[in-house]
């Protein structure tokens, strides 16, 4: 079965042209990607485009891929170049960041969802997008490196040596950063917990 | 344990990669110390609140609309074409290097010949006027002058 295969299997196929394969790589690993973008930039909008644009990277180079790396860790390296190369746009053009702001959340307008359906109570969801909107930006504030430190380590359970990998330097570095980042976050979301 | 040495082990505490003695010696230490427990709970707390922002789910129909995307991409050519525009494109290089060649050849062989022409016309003005028998009458000339050396 398609979907039982690995993703080295299914990349090997891929590397072919098959798009099945691609198909189920894809429905495997969007929320991953689409979740990552999206912590990383803040737009739910602009996080699906880039997502898309992560995966026909990813077919585009099927070919580079080395069965020795761990999936994951290539696609979240692809994932992590094209949020750069977003930042490094949106530098050039600051007036789409403005646009940007304006795009909506989710939860609220159709589209996206936030899965987390906990809080039924009015009030409570109130309390619960304030304190989403305060951990984005506090997130949203950390340098780069960090900040995809944090993303891979507290979202998508990457090990620090598969992190070491995405950001391309070593543990120790990485877990320097990760140790930044969660003092710097300590002081941000000071209240909130 | 000292207080310095348990700032050091947040991280590794936080992400359950302490041995089970090392791990221990945390514990007990930040029941005893409260400036310790203090500032670990703090630590650990504001990472565990970062849980609370919750995913999104992808949109209906993301997975077609990429490959959709895929299939609007430029195609280079594949399969029997790919290696025919290869050899086609060698060739085309070889034509153009060889016709390059030719231009350069041709243009050296025209320079050549107008630089004998314009020595044989050169070769033609000095017979026409007899310049060598000006120059033989000069030196005579100069010679009754001087009288009677000889250049």
């Amino acid at each position: 079965m398609t979907s039982s295969e690995s993703d080295v299997a299914l990349m090997a196929r891929v590397r072919n042209g098959d798009t099945d394969a691609f198909r189920v790589l894809i429905e495997r690993h969007q929320r991953a990607v689409i979740n990552t973008i999206y912590r990383a930039i803040g737009d739910a909008c602009e996080a699906e485009d880039l997502a898309q644009r992560v995966f026909l990277q990813v077919f585009r180079s099927a070919k580079r891929y080395q069965p020795t790396a761990k999936f994951t860790t290539w696609l979240f390296t692809i994932t992590r170049n094209t949020i750069l190369n977003e930042h490094r746009r949106r530098r050039r053009h600051a007036a789409e960041s403005l646009e940007a702001l304006q795009s909506p959340r989710p939860g609220e307008s159709g589209g996206w969802e936030a899965t987390d359906q906990t809080a039924a109570d009015p009030s409570q969801q109130v309390i619960e997008r304030e304190l989403q909107d305060k951990i984005m930006e506090a997130v949203q504030q950390l340098p780069e490196a960090q900040r995809t430190a944090v993303i891979l380590c507290r979202y998508e359970g990457l090990s620090y040596e598969e992190i070491a990998q995405v950001l391309g330097c070593s543990v120790s570095a990485t877990k320097s950063l990760l140790h930044r980042a969660r003092l710097t976050l300590k002081e941000k979301l000071r209240g909130c917990y | 344990m000292s207080c310095k040495e348990m700032q050091r082990k947040f991280d590794d505490r936080l992400d359950d990669r302490l041995g089970e003695v090392d791990r221990m010696a945390f514990d007990e230490h930040v029941t005893v110390c409260a400036e310790c427990r203090q500032d670990w709970r703090a630590y650990a707390n504001a990472w565990a609140t970062l849980q609370h922002h919750a995913d999104i789910e992808p949109s209906f129909g993301f997975t077609a609309r990429t490959l959709r995307r895929l299939t609007e991409l430029v195609v280079v050519p594949s399969g029997f074409w790919r290696p025919v525009f290869r050899w086609a494109v060698l060739a085309a290089g070889v034509i153009v290097l060889g016709v390059g060649a030719w231009v350069g050849h041709e243009r050296l062989v025209a320079q050549r010949r107008a630089e004998i022409y314009a020595g044989i016309r050169q070769a033609d003005y000095l017979e026409d006027f007899d310049v060598i028998a000006s120059l033989d009458q000069l030196n005579s000339a100069q010679s009754g002058a001087n009288g009677g050396n000889k250049l």
